[in-house]
This record gives structure tokens, sequence and C-alpha cells, in this order.
């Protein structure tokens, strides 16, 4: 289970999309990868890049700098988050390892995606948003 | 992950630098595009017009901008709960052939989706 305490300890793999960072816990991060070319799925939000295949499942690319920024990061390489309910693959323009972050995680916001974006935290001289898989997840799920 | 089913006989159709697919027992008949039909552009927010319609059993109508028969068996891989209740929850799943994905569409609770987008009534 990927949750989120409310002062992390945790291992996390650390990446950028766009200008900014961010951090999954690293049990839940299953791979990087470089996408194909994706096939857009009718009616979804523009920060769903689309949908491709990988071992035999069908993963839906979100782009992290859209979803939270409004602006795309326009990489073709992702990680790969897993969780019980399914697979998401969230887009990274690098990636920075895995790293044990210190910090509080409250929300970086009140509402929408920033909800399931916690910190601030550190990874150097970087500031990092943790992402919550779970809520993420739901969040986008639910056409967020 | 298993596969959510199989559908024999496929419309492959096309939409500008789009694929979307339905299987062809859900469609009554395949026409030419008149003033009533209601582009499959919209689910991509694109605003292009239609080559190709597909009748419904009902009357209803999509148009898209090209399309191609598939007679093979294939296997229907389930969407993603991130993507299950776009465009209306007509998504059925994808079927992957010709080397692409293709997002199989139930036929008829798209064009409801469609016509949802232009503010009409199903």
């Amino acid at each position: 289970m990927a949750a989120l305490e409310s002062e992390t300890r945790q291992s996390y793999l650390v990446f950028a999309c766009g200008s900014s960072w961010y951090a999954v816990p690293a049990e839940a991060a299953a791979e990087v990868v470089t996408f194909p070319e994706l096939t857009r799925v009718p009616g979804s939000p523009p920060h769903l890049l689309g949908v491709f295949a990988h071992r035999g499942e069908v993963i839906p690319v979100v782009d992290m700098s859209l979803l939270v920024g409004g602006v795309s990061a326009g990489s073709r390489r992702a990680v790969l988050v897993r969780l019980s309910r399914g697979t998401l693959a969230l887009t990274a323009s690098s990636v920075a390892g895995v790293s044990a972050l210190m910090g509080p995680l409250e929300p970086l916001g009140p509402s929408g995606v920033h909800v399931h974006l916690r910190g601030p935290v550190k990874s150097g001289s970087r500031d990092v948003a943790v992402i919550d898989p779970e809520g993420l997840f739901d969040h986008l799920s639910q056409g967020g | 992950m298993p596969a959510a089913g199989r559908v024999e006989g496929t419309l492959l159709c096309h939409v500008g630098p789009h694929r979307i697919a339905f299987e062809a027992g859900e469609v009554a008949s395949i026409a030419a595009p008149d003033t009533g039909t209601v582009s499959a552009h919209r689910a991509f927010q694109g605003d292009g017009g239609a080559q190709r319609v597909l009748v419904t059993s009902t009357g209803e109508t999509v148009g898209v901008d090209g399309l191609e028969i598939d007679s093979e068996v294939l296997s229907v891989l389930p969407p993603s709960p991130l993507v299950a209740g776009a465009s209306g929850g007509s998504l059925r799943g994808f079927v992957i052939t010709r080397g692409v994905l293709w997002p199989l569409l139930r036929l008829e609770a798209f064009q409801h989706y469609l016509r949802g987008l232009d503010g009409v009534g199903p």
C-alpha cells in the first residue's frame, strides 16, 4: 500500500516533469518507460495524453505538467505507478532516482489535484511535491 | 490482465489523426453525411465534419472521416478506471489490430454522448 504518513521517512522515486519536481513512493513506482505513439481516448481531458499497451495492459498516460500547471512537458518518458486498481503513467522529463525524503506531507492546496500533492519536502536543493498515488488515481478517475 | 471479452467483426474508424472502433453488429448501415449528422470529431475537441456515417438500429448517426472493416476475432482489453468514464461511459475497452490500439465504443451510447456535447438531448 502506498499510503502517505503526515511526515515522510519513506523512499521515493524523484522525477521532474517540466520545471517541477515530483516524488512517488518507491514501492509504487514500477518502472520508467519510453512510451510509443499514444492512442487518444475520445472524451478524455487534455492532461490525459492517451493510452498505450504494455505487458498486456492498457495504460493511461498523464502529463503532470499539464495537469498541475496547464503547460505540457512534451516528454515521451514516463514513470509507471502500479496500484491495486491499475497502473498509470506519469510523464517525466528526467528522473533523479530514489531518495529518502524528510519533511511534512501537508496538502499543497485546498482543492483539485493539489490536495493529492503533499509537502513541501526537499531533495537536495530541489523543492519536491510528493504525489499521493491513491488520491491522484481517485481524482483522475473522477475526470479531474 | 484478462480480456474483457471478444469481438468478431469490427468497424475501424478514422477521425482526423485519431482512431475509434465499433462492433460491426451495432451498425445497421453506412451512409453519406447529411445536415443532422453528429461528427465524432467533437469527442476530440475538433470541429471536423464527416465523410462516412454510421447508422444505428434506431436511426441515430455518427460521422467519421473514413473506415475499414476488420473481420478477425479480437480480444477486448478492459479500460483503466482512469478512462472508463470518458465519452459518457461508451468506452467498452480497447482492441489491438493493424499493430495499434483502437478504443472500442458502444455506438448508441457514443452517439448520445456526442449529442450531449452539442447540447442536444439523446
